[in-house]
């Protein structure tokens, strides 16, 4: 005999969907638009690039970079704002639960980020 | 090595079609990217890989977006298993910086081989799934209940919702820390093994298992990529072109996959990733061994 659902289907609210879908999107957009502009300033400069290890420049110099159109620059800006799009997500995933007062999800929002977290600080610890 | 407008082309179009395969099969296209890095641009395995991860998080946000948006993605149940994928990538990442070149050529091998052979033996999977009955026939499992992971999404093509339970939380959580290791590792997304976690163990449908994986694979990447960003492995003239060409092939894909049939798709599949397995297992000898097996061009 099939069984029957034992629980009633529920979905993630739908701001939690807005959210997440706003996030996704702009993610998106933001990093292809500067993705472009520094291969079209690369090529435009005519380019030359080793497979060393590569150095990553810090917050200020990129943001400086980027506005002078350099194109190492923008796509170094690119690489960080395509990784942090699903970290954004998450974020507003766990205040959009919290706002819902779904606390059990927000405690599994809060394990996915603090793996993020542990990450990064391996990462400074000089894991690498 | 120069960065001419011919580099950034080709780079350009083989992520092209990477992300286009990777749309149609569900999956994030880091299979597609590393081989062709690798084979045909002859890139270190560990930049490839690097890149290959960037490039998966492009395609999660191109696919995942509009899949969330249509309400196909569980997101509970996606947040929930991100738990055991992201660990799976931290630890995927950590061994991946201090393998040998060799060691994780083999690897890829191995999970070129297992999606080839999966995809085949799974081609009629779906079909007789929804022979066989619907998706609320099982109960949901103690995890399940508690987090309420059970969804349902709107089926465009039988025109009419579908809703499932959600069992086999632990095994799906197992897997997800598998495929998050693959990911930090290999420089996939392992959407594969996600999808076929909640499709095969979880009993979720298969457009809300590949919505779900799509949107998973992100977070999972953006692990192993933070990792190799600060290892310096993150070479942005190389990932630039990557990423943009799977955005563009992976927004093609999407637009296209649901007029192909699959079985079509599965053997496809198959046979390429038999194909790139046989290069990376040949660069893997050549390396280790200096055994040189026939090129197949």
């Amino acid at each position: 005999m099939p069984l029957t659902p034992t629980t009633p289907t529920r979905e993630a609210p739908a701001n939690v969907y807005s959210a997440v879908y706003k996030a996704l999107l702009w993610g998106m957009v933001v990093s292809t638009v500067l993705y472009a502009l520094g291969v079209g300033r690369a090529l435009w400069q005519g380019t030359t690039i080793t497979l060393g290890p590569v150095t990553a420049l810090g917050w200020g110099a990129v943001l400086a970079g980027a506005l002078r159109l350099d194109a190492s620059c923008l796509m170094q800006l690119a690489t960080v704002v395509l990784i942090l799009t699903p970290v954004a997500r998450v974020v507003l995933a766990l205040v959009a639960f919290w706002r819902d007062r779904d606390y059990r999800f927000v405690i599994v929002t809060g394990i996915v980020l603090a793996v993020i977290g542990l990450t990064v600080v391996l990462g400074r610890l000089g894991l690498h | 090595m120069l960065y001419t407008p011919l580099f950034v082309g080709i780079l350009f179009l083989a992520a092209c079609v990477a992300g286009f395969l990777g749309a149609l099969l569900g999956v994030g296209g880091g299979i597609f990217i590393v081989p062709t890095l690798v084979l045909l641009f002859h890139l270190p395995v560990k930049i490839a890989v690097a890149a290959s991860l960037v490039s998966v998080i492009a395609t999660s946000n191109a696919g995942g977006s509009s899949y969330v948006e249509q309400h196909i993605t569980n997101l509970r149940l996606g947040m929930f298993l991100e738990v055991g994928t992201t660990i799976g990538a931290l630890s995927g990442s950590v061994l991946a910086l201090y393998l040998k070149e060799w060691v994780m050529l083999i690897l890829f091998t191995a999970l070129m081989l297992y999606m080839a052979i999966s995809a085949y033996v799974s081609r009629h999977a779906d079909d007789r799934r929804i022979a066989a009955g619907g998706f609320t026939e099982v109960a949901n499992d103690t995890w399940s209940r508690r987090l309420e992971l059970a969804g349902s999404y709107h089926d465009q093509a039988l025109a009419r919702t579908v809703e499932y339970n959600v069992t086999g939380s632990s095994v799906g959580m197992a897997i997800s820390y598998l495929a998050g290791m693959a990911s930090g590792l290999l420089g996939v997304g392992g959407g594969v093994l996600k999808v076929s976690a909640m499709n095969r163990y979880m009993n979720v449908p298969m457009k809300a298992a590949v919505g779900t994986s799509k949107m998973m694979i992100g977070v999972t990447a953006a692990v192993g990529s933070i990792l190799f960003y600060m290892a310096g492995l993150i070479h942005f003239h190389v990932v630039a072109p990557v990423a943009l060409g799977t955005t563009a092939g992976a927004s093609v894909g999407t637009l296209v996959m649901n007029r192909l049939k699959s079985v079509v798709l599965k053997r496809i599949f198959a046979a390429l990733m038999l194909y790139l397995a046989y290069g990376m297992l040949a660069k893997a000898l050549e390396l280790r061994f200096h055994i040189v097996l026939p090129n197949l061009g």
